[in-house]
């Protein structure tokens, strides 16, 4: 079906949508009228048609001829030439015969068109030319409303409902140009083609025209400061289970790692760097005008997400003032729109399989390790008897399955002038390759907006999530916490399916499970087979249940003209609970060990109230104003209740009933509680001059519980000079957006946990508690262990920003350059006192200084748009550079919790590994208390002598030299294919899978098998790993031989991912319409499907180089080449979870 | 505005307002913690109780952990370091042998545990002082007492760090004895002789205020502070102080007058000497009546104890017992007579020995003065840890049989005389003998035993490795007769230094089972007249009555007698020799507290020639 704008045609379907078509069913019936009592005389039969009319209008007859047959007609209805009556009679007769019939002694004529299609037109008409085609966007839906141009002329038309049009131009040489608001425009030369189909690219920076800034939306081409958006196509282009995930790659500036290979593992987020030592580095997050507090971002399904805006300099993050410093999320979610309501369903399902297993020693590789090295355990009997026979276990494949993801998500929207709704719920489960690990969440959200009156807007927006994770605590030992405090029990799974001997059997003579396939040494003993947690799922859980309601309402008055007073009132109630049982004799508690349960109830509860008031004015035509003034308070309480028992009677209890146990076994108890309140005041003025010369000032006042002396002020400038829109720019077509920016601001972080500044007495000297007795009678004493600090301060950061936007070629090219300085003073750092204050301990004072600066790209381009073919790109590049530039007082370096003044913060301190000592070189090996085979370390200082305190520096850190991400994304037709590449290049990892006493993968002892390194024998000199040897044998190994060892776990962490491929068809209108669907895309999404790059992986035998979580997880001790505990700990490569790939196939249907 | 909405309009607004209003109160930006607890506790009666009771708890810092083993004997006339430090000197044992030689610095990890542990303490009194008087609910005579207790404490925290470390700031970064309420970097020690004036005259102050305000009737189940300890520790501090560069012309007759109230006052404060020397030890003994004070600790309840790690030799376990015990395990001739740690005998940790001056020269007189035999084992018994019915105790037995031995048959011997050793070797016997000449010096390594330490032995502690818990007596009614002896002496009134003294020899010449006669015919021999006494006979006195109670280092150090009589009876003190002034005197202070003051000078605040 095609309609010439100039022509109202007919339509004969009757299940036709949008309103335009409506009017044009009005203006049909009303003619139908007329002709009624003829109707049933167009008859057709296999194309051909019967007719007999007496004195009908052509028009009429034209529109009784569709009504009755699988022809569309389109004619200028204006035409006086169609009101001619005629008299036709046939019988049988095709369609072209019968309209040369009628039209013979007309003016008029016709042009047949595929699919049924009739033009009737005059014939003078008939000798212009004619174009005709269907404009789409790129996921191939049609545009409605495209306005087509014939260059240079004023002759124009626009698309229909369905996409088509028909013009006609003056000659083959003229230009087509197609443009449509949010869309990048199109020019088409004409040539020989009757039918031009064209397919439009969304032109990011005019679609996102209105973006969100905090307290309001602004116009893009007047914000002044450092924001960057994220679209929802964009975040879909990675289905994960959490938005941070979805996020990586996407924005430059945000930087985002992983922290845990389990499903529903939060992740690492920073924006421009680290600033605080002891606080939180996280940025705030802000999810509908309302700060998401202390909980995990799992909490939110990826589907209600619209987009996502990061504020990155403090001209932008100045309106958040105290909490400003470390950047600020705004996440907005989707709202409903007027006009006909519709449901969409969105859903994939995919298999999750292990991307790259652990490279381990096989049985043969194992007994030669071995034998290569100087441990002294012996062979057990069934590894002898295996090495007879030739039998081997491959513990990895017989732990790992494979697992799957599935998401559903319901979604209805609409809504008329007055209200507005997007009503949806979903479902998200994903499972692990390992047994018992596995995600789920429940959602359920609502946003209904509505007018009361012409000046009142009330809304209410709702968010619910239940989500359960089973099996991340017992994986990482290392609790997913999110502000509750206590540590649950620990325990690695993937510790002995790599370690175990791969000469052991799994299972017995009699095909049960062998239950202790440990070993040769007394540790090693109660090692229980990893099969247990498979076969044996009743004697262990390991449960994290959340659930989550995140509520706005909001008011909005529409004062006078352009100032506006909005409420908001936030509320939010989050519970959380950690489950754990653990059998007796079970894979996690050895014979001698009872049975043990913990269950760990925490809540957090908060509501903010904002009062906004906000004017926007032009005065004389040039001078816009917007102001927003805010008043807000906001409230958080969070508390947590743990109770643990030992003893539990019976496995099928599990934590249900802690009282089902011995009443003499050991009982833990423990509780927290914290709550804090801030109250703000906020005035930000926004300028422009012809939008032009653009201003933004900004001040914002905080009042804090946390603090003594709780106000402060945070003020903020930025200036935007929009020079596109100077006069001497105008003829410069190329540049079609060419911004300048700059701000200066000052933030803070909220570094200071809620009681600080109170000062303390405490029960506790570390874990003892102060008791006393006098006689019998046993007392508990309370002494001061924090002195009170009304000096307490936040840590301020000042940045400065400058920004440079462009678009070339109408936006076809468009993009950003960012380049910062922030220098963060104040900050907080554990000192310690002298003794001879009365205060033991560690206190904490505002005296460090760190900066960050940097530089971020972004740039997004059409590459290619030839037809229905389309090739476009988004690229971001960024990086940052920290640097440590005060601790306290003269203090260089604080090895123990890693500082180093001049150095990133998160610069690993330790020996210089150079290689391994060869047999040629003997004599400087033993001058140095070694042995060929043993590693080579730097002698920092020259002196001959390799000693722990002096031949230590900082040799490397975390921070990435550059990284960034690149989406591609080519459509045609009705198809599209989009590829996600995140890349991180620069920066060491540190793997505890290659540091033999950390992670115990690589210890070579002879106790347990390890990764497949490539060691050193007297006939292999390599210069990678030292020759297999025990880590205390004094004898061969020099002192602190396990901390050089360290070294041997440092590796470049460049790499290139693909983080998603997906490929999409969007199924034509004209296949489904018939179903009752008004679209339906199906896709295919491969997550993870391969490293491009990553010499950890492929050098280093390594599985992914990216982190798997924090501090000692999967690892052991107190390594103090890192830092371990805090807000800040190094992000390290553990035994963990293997890289996985996964999948999915998916569909999206809208109703 | 149509009228239709200006109700909502008006209603919204109005809610707005109210909110402002009650977000703009005052106290919506103050802190009510619900876990935590703050200085506001030690308002509420239960709260001031509560740190009145860490007060108390924090001497378990300063009596008897390992470190604090170093500080108060080793290197002394009485004391050297023990076969441990001696093989293995790192870790703790270092600590003993760098104490035991002086040739320790600021960096020995010993010196740190008075230093670190006292000053929280006092700070803590401080805020109890300060707290106490507003503290609603609990009745003014209570709150008297728990003052009165306060200012004991700190006292006695003051009085172990004026002794060791020389004069030390009253003012924690508040002002003089006030609770410290600012994170202070400084230190204020600019002068120390300055300091030690205000230091004797604040310790002083503290205990008069405690010696009138807490109860005055000992209480007979616990070791409460009572007056009595007050009067017995002021004595003591007046004392000191005459020997001190702050001394006052009144402190000696002040000193007599405190000591004399106490012992004039007895049955007043409930107090009173045992009559038998060995009985003040006696475990199950504990609550008796000459224990003035005592840091208590209950056999067998480690958490009570605050002992976390029970088998350590940190910075909290009691070791008043452990670390003077020999290696009565060790074989001779590849026998081992007493099988494991039998609890009866202290773990034998071996860190600290007697000199011989103690065990032959200052108890010269085994027979007459029982002081001996109740202050060391020298008898063992065969003995096992395991219990009857196990192979390994089965073993044991059998052990014993093959070398003609039963169980609870003498191990190892230590005689009284050389004499008497080799008699018994001249006769044979199936157990060990060792005779004085052989027994562990760091001269003579024959044999590694020596006479062990009993006083305060805890048989009833859970494991053999578990450190013991019974109170551990700091102020008893003995050493306030030889304190007023002492203040006696000095105002040159020796009769009565002699008659106070003979009270306590006259209960020395006492034993279980002696008749009267044989007492007085003991007494007879070690008693004293005016003509005996002087500050050398005093100190022999004060260690044959208080050898090992966390006493004598700071006795021979404010006397000025640690020079001349450590280089005379103990040939271990190889760096004190040619130090006749200075450095040794007093301890240096810790490395961390000098590490952590804000002043690019902060070495200036070191005691001198550290």
């Amino acid at each position: 079906m095609r309609i010439y704008n100039y022509y109202y045609a007919s339509y004969r379907r009757k299940k036709t949508k949008p309103t335009l078509i409506k009017v044009m069913k009005l203006a049909l019936l009303l003619s139908m009228v007329t002709m009624l009592n003829i109707s049933a005389m167009v008859t057709s039969h296999d194309k051909k048609l019967s007719i007999l009319v007496d004195n009908v209008q052509l028009r009429n007859l034209f529109l009784e001829i569709e009504n009755n047959s699988e022809y569309v007609f389109f004619f200028n209805t204006q035409d006086a030439q169609l009101d001619e009556k005629v008299s036709f009679s046939t019988r049988d007769e095709g369609i072209e015969s019968i309209l040369k019939a009628l039209l013979l002694k007309t003016p008029l004529d016709y042009i047949m068109l595929e699919g049924n299609f009739v033009v009737i037109k005059s014939k003078a008409e008939m000798q212009q030319n004619v174009i005709t085609g269907k404009v789409v966007d790129s996921e191939g839906r049609p545009l409605l409303g495209v306005n087509i141009i014939e260059k240079g002329t004023t002759n124009g038309t626009t698309t229909n409902e369905n996409g088509d049009y028909s013009i006609s131009v003056s000659s083959r040489d003229a230009v087509l140009v197609f443009s449509y608001i949010g869309y990048l425009s199109e020019e088409m030369q004409v040539g020989a083609q009757m039918i031009i189909d064209v397919s439009l690219i969304e032109d990011i920076e005019l679609l996102q025209e209105i973006i969100v800034v905090g307290y309001g939306t602004m116009k893009k081409s007047d914000v002044t400061g450092a924001i960057v958006s994220v679209n929802e196509k964009s975040l879909n282009e990675v289905p994960s289970a959490n938005l941070q995930l979805a996020l990586q790659g996407k924005a430059a500036g945000l930087e985002i790692q992983r922290i845990g290979t389990a499903p529903g593992s939060d992740a690492h987020i920073r924006v421009r760097g680290d600033r605080s030592i002891t606080g939180s580095n996280n940025p705030l997050f802000i999810l509908d005008g309302i700060p998401f507090e202390g909980g995990s971002l799992n909490d939110i399904d990826q589907n209600a997400i619209s987009s996502v805006e990061v504020l990155k300099d403090a001209s932008a993050t100045a309106i958040y003032g105290s909490r400003g410093a470390n950047g600020v999320v705004l996440i907005t979610t989707k709202r409903g729109k007027s006009g006909e309501s519709s449901i969409s369903y969105n859903s994939y399902y995919g298999i999750v399989k292990v991307a790259r297993p652990y490279k381990m020693f096989d049985a043969e590789g194992y007994a030669a390790m071995r034998d290569a090295g100087t441990g002294s355990w012996g062979y057990m009997e069934q590894e002898l008897e295996s090495m007879k026979t030739g039998r081997s276990t491959n513990w990895q494949n017989l732990m790992y399955e494979d697992g799957y993801v599935t998401d559903h998500n319901l979604m209805a929207l609409g809504g008329t002038e007055m209200t507005q709704f997007n009503i949806g719920g979903g479902y998200f489960k994903e499972t692990s390759i390992l047994p018992g690990q596995d995600f789920t969440r429940y959602s359920l959200r609502a946003n209904v907006n509505t007018k009361v009156g012409k000046r009142i807007n009330i809304g209410l927006n709702t968010l619910n999530s239940v989500n359960v994770a089973n099996g991340i605590q017992f994986i990482n030992e290392q609790p997913n916490t999110s502000g509750f405090s206590n540590t649950p029990f620990g325990g690695s799974i993937m510790f002995p399916i790599l370690t175990l001997s791969p000469l052991m059997p799994a299972y017995d003579s009699d095909g049960n499970i062998l239950i202790r396939p440990g070993g040769n040494s007394e540790d090693r003993e109660n090692q229980y087979n990893p099969l247990l947690l498979k076969e044996n799922t009743n004697e262990w859980v390991d449960r994290t249940r959340r659930l989550r309601t995140f509520n706005t309402l909001y008011a909005e008055v529409d004062l006078i003209n352009g100032l506006k007073y909005k409420l908001n009132l936030g509320l939010d109630y989050r519970q959380q609970e950690f489950n754990q049982y653990q059998g007796r004799d079970s894979y996690f508690r050895t014979r001698d060990q009872s049975a043990r349960a913990r269950v760990n109830n925490g809540d957090g509860w908060g509501y903010t109230i904002e009062n906004l008031l906000t004017y926007q004015n032009v005065f004389a035509d040039k001078h816009n104003i917007n102001v927003t003034a805010l008043f807000s308070a906001q409230e958080d309480h969070v508390h947590n209740t743990l109770v643990g028992k030992e003893g539990i009677t019976a496995d099928f209890i599990e934590f249900y009933d802690l009282n089902q146990s011995d009443p003499e076994a050991t009982l833990t108890l423990s509780g927290n509680e914290s709550s804090w309140a801030i109250l703000s005041y906020m005035l930000r003025i926004n300028y422009n001059f012809n939008d032009r010369y653009l201003i933004t000032l900004t001040g914002r006042a905080d009042g804090s519980s946390r603090l003594a002396q709780k106000w402060h002020y945070y003020p903020a400038v930025s200036l935007g000079w929009n020079i596109h829109n100077e006069g001497f720019m105008k003829n410069l077509e190329i540049l079609s957006i060419f911004k300048l920016r700059a701000g200066y601001g000052e933030t803070s972080n909220q570094s200071v946990d809620p009681y600080s500044t109170l000062g303390g007495v405490s029960n506790y000297i570390g874990a003892t508690a102060v008791r006393y007795n006098y006689g019998e009678q046993r007392v508990s004493g309370y002494y001061i262990n924090k002195i009170p600090d009304r000096s307490l301060d936040w840590e301020y950061t000042r940045t400065v920003n400058a920004g440079l936007d462009f678009g070339l070629l109408k936006n076809r090219i468009s993009g950003t350059v960012e380049f910062y300085y922030a220098k963060t003073r104040n900050i907080l750092y554990n000192v310690t006192l002298p003794i001879s204050s009365g205060i033991s301990g560690q206190f904490l004072s505002n005296v460090g200084e760190m900066e960050n600066k940097g530089f971020e790209f972004t740039i997004s381009s059409v590459n290619i748009r030839s037809g229905s073919f389309t090739w476009s790109t988004d690229l971001n590049l960024f990086l940052n550079r920290n640097k440590i530039l005060k601790l306290y007082r003269d203090i260089e370096r604080d090895v123990q919790n890693q500082l180093h003044v001049g150095h990133p913060f998160n610069s690993i301190f330790d020996y210089e590994k150079i290689g391994i000592w060869q047999l040629n070189e003997l004599d400087s090996a033993q001058a140095y208390r070694q042995l060929p085979g043993q590693l080579k370390i730097k002698d920092q200082n020259n002196d001959h002598r390799i000693i722990y305190g002096e031949d230590r520096k900082v040799i490397g850190s975390g921070e990435a030299k550059i990284q960034g991400g690149i989406t591609n994304r080519f459509t045609y037709k009705g198809f599209d294919l989009s590829a996600v590449i995140y890349a991180r290049f620069g920066g060491t990892l540190v793997s505890y899978l290659h540091q033999p006493t950390r992670g115990y993968v690589t210890i070579m002892d002879g106790r347990r098998n390890g990764l497949e390194v490539d060691y050193w024998t007297p006939e292999n000199p390599t210069n990678w790993f030292t020759l297999p040897q025990e880590a205390n044998d004094f004898k061969i190994t020099p002192p602190n031989a396990a901390t050089s060892w360290q070294t041997l776990g440092y590796y470049d962490a460049s790499f290139v991912k693909v983080r998603s491929i997906n490929f999409g068809y969007t199924v034509p209108q004209k296949y489904i319409s018939k179903i009752r669907i008004n679209a339906l895309r199906i896709y295919f999404t491969a997550q993870n499907p391969f490293l491009l790059y990553a010499p950890y992986v492929t050098k280093w035998n390594g599985v992914d180089p990216e982190p798997t979580g924090t501090g000692t997880i999967g690892g052991v001790g107190q390594p103090d080449n890192l830092r371990i505990s805090g807000n800040n700990p190094a992000l390290v490569i553990g035994p963990s979870t293997p890289p996985t790939r996964s999948f999915l196939i998916g569909l999206n249907i809208t109703l | 505005m149509k009228t239709k909405y200006c109700k909502p309009v008006i209603i919204l607004m109005t809610l707005t307002l109210l909110m402002v209003a009650l977000c703009c109160s005052d106290n919506y930006l103050e802190e009510e913690p619900k876990t935590i607890f703050t200085t506001a506790y030690f308002e509420k009666p239960q709260g001031i109780e509560d740190a009145v009771y860490a007060a108390y708890a924090f001497m378990r810092y300063i009596y008897t952990p390992n470190a604090s083993t170093a500080l108060f004997h080793e290197g002394t006339d009485e004391w050297t370091y023990g076969e441990q430090p001696r093989n293995n000197s790192s870790g703790d044992n270092l600590q003993h042998k760098e104490c035991g030689e002086y040739s320790l610095t600021s960096g020995n990890a010993a010196i740190p545990q008075i230093w670190n542990n006292s000053l929280p303490a006092i700070n803590l009194c401080n805020g109890i002082i300060e707290f106490a008087p507003n503290t609603e609910g609990i009745n003014e005579n209570r709150k008297l007492e728990l003052l009165g207790e306060a200012h004991f404490l700190r006292a006695l925290y003051y009085f172990n760090l004026v002794t060791q470390y020389g004069g030390v700031p009253l003012d924690l970064g508040s002002g003089d004895l006030k609770l410290n309420t600012t994170p202070f970097f400084g230190f204020n020690r600019d002068n120390p002789a300055e300091l030690l004036i205000k230091n004797y005259q604040a310790m002083i102050d503290d205990l008069i205020f405690a010696s009138e305000n807490l109860p005055t009737m000992k209480n007979p189940d616990n070791h409460r502070l009572t007056k009595a300890a007050a009067l017995h520790m002021l004595a003591k501090v007046y004392v000191m102080r005459h020997y001190t560069p702050a001394a006052q012309s009144t402190d000696v007759q002040n000193a007599y007058d405190a000591a004399m109230k106490l012992i004039e006052n007895q049955e007043m404060y409930g107090v009173a000497l045992q009559q038998n020397f060995a009985d003040i030890f006696k475990q199950g003994n504990e609550y008796n009546t000459e224990i003035l004070y005592a840091v208590e600790r209950i056999p067998g309840d480690n958490t009570n104890n605050m002992q976390t790690d029970p088998s350590g030799i940190g910075g909290l376990e009691n070791h008043c017992s452990s670390n003077f015990t020999p290696n009565y395990q060790q074989p001779i001739g590849g026998l081992t007579l007493i099988d494991g740690r039998p609890l009866q005998y202290n773990r034998p940790l071996r860190k600290i020995a007697p000199t011989k001056w103690l065990t032959m020269t200052c108890f010269a007189d085994k027979d007459n003065d029982s002081r001996y035999h109740a202050t060391f084992r020298t008898l063992f018994r065969t003995a096992s840890v395991n219990t009857p019915g196990t192979q390994a105790y089965d073993d044991y037995i059998q052990l014993l049989h093959d070398n003609g031995l039963e169980y609870g048959d003498t191990a190892w011997y230590l005689p009284d005389t050389q004499e008497e050793a080799n008699a018994i070797f001249a006769r044979g016997v199936k157990y060990f003998v060792v005779g004085p000449d052989n027994w562990y010096t760091n001269q003579d390594l024959t044999y590694m035993m020596h006479p062990a330490l009993t006083k305060n032995n805890d048989s009833l502690r859970v494991a053999f490795n578990d450190a013991p818990g019974r109170p551990y007596p700091v102020c008893r009614l003995g050493e306030t007769y030889l304190l007023a002896a002492e203040a006696a002496m000095l105002l040159n009134n020796n009769d009565k230094a002699a008659e106070l003294i003979n009270v306590i020899k006259r209960r020395a010449a006492y034993t279980p089972g002696a008749t009267e006669q044989q007492v007085n015919e003991r007494y007879a021999i070690i008693a004293v007249s005016a003509g005996d006494i002087n500050l050398d006979f005093i100190l022999d006195e004060r260690s044959r009555e208080l050898a090992g109670e966390w006493v004598r280092w700071s006795d021979l150090a404010v006397r000025g007698k640690l020079y001349e009589r450590a280089i005379k009876y103990n040939p271990d003190v190889t760096g004190l020799i040619g130090e006749t002034t200075g450095k040794y005197y007093i301890r240096p202070l810790p490395q961390s507290q000098i590490d952590a003051i804000n002043d690019p000078d902060r070495e200036k605040y070191q005691n001198p020639g550290y």
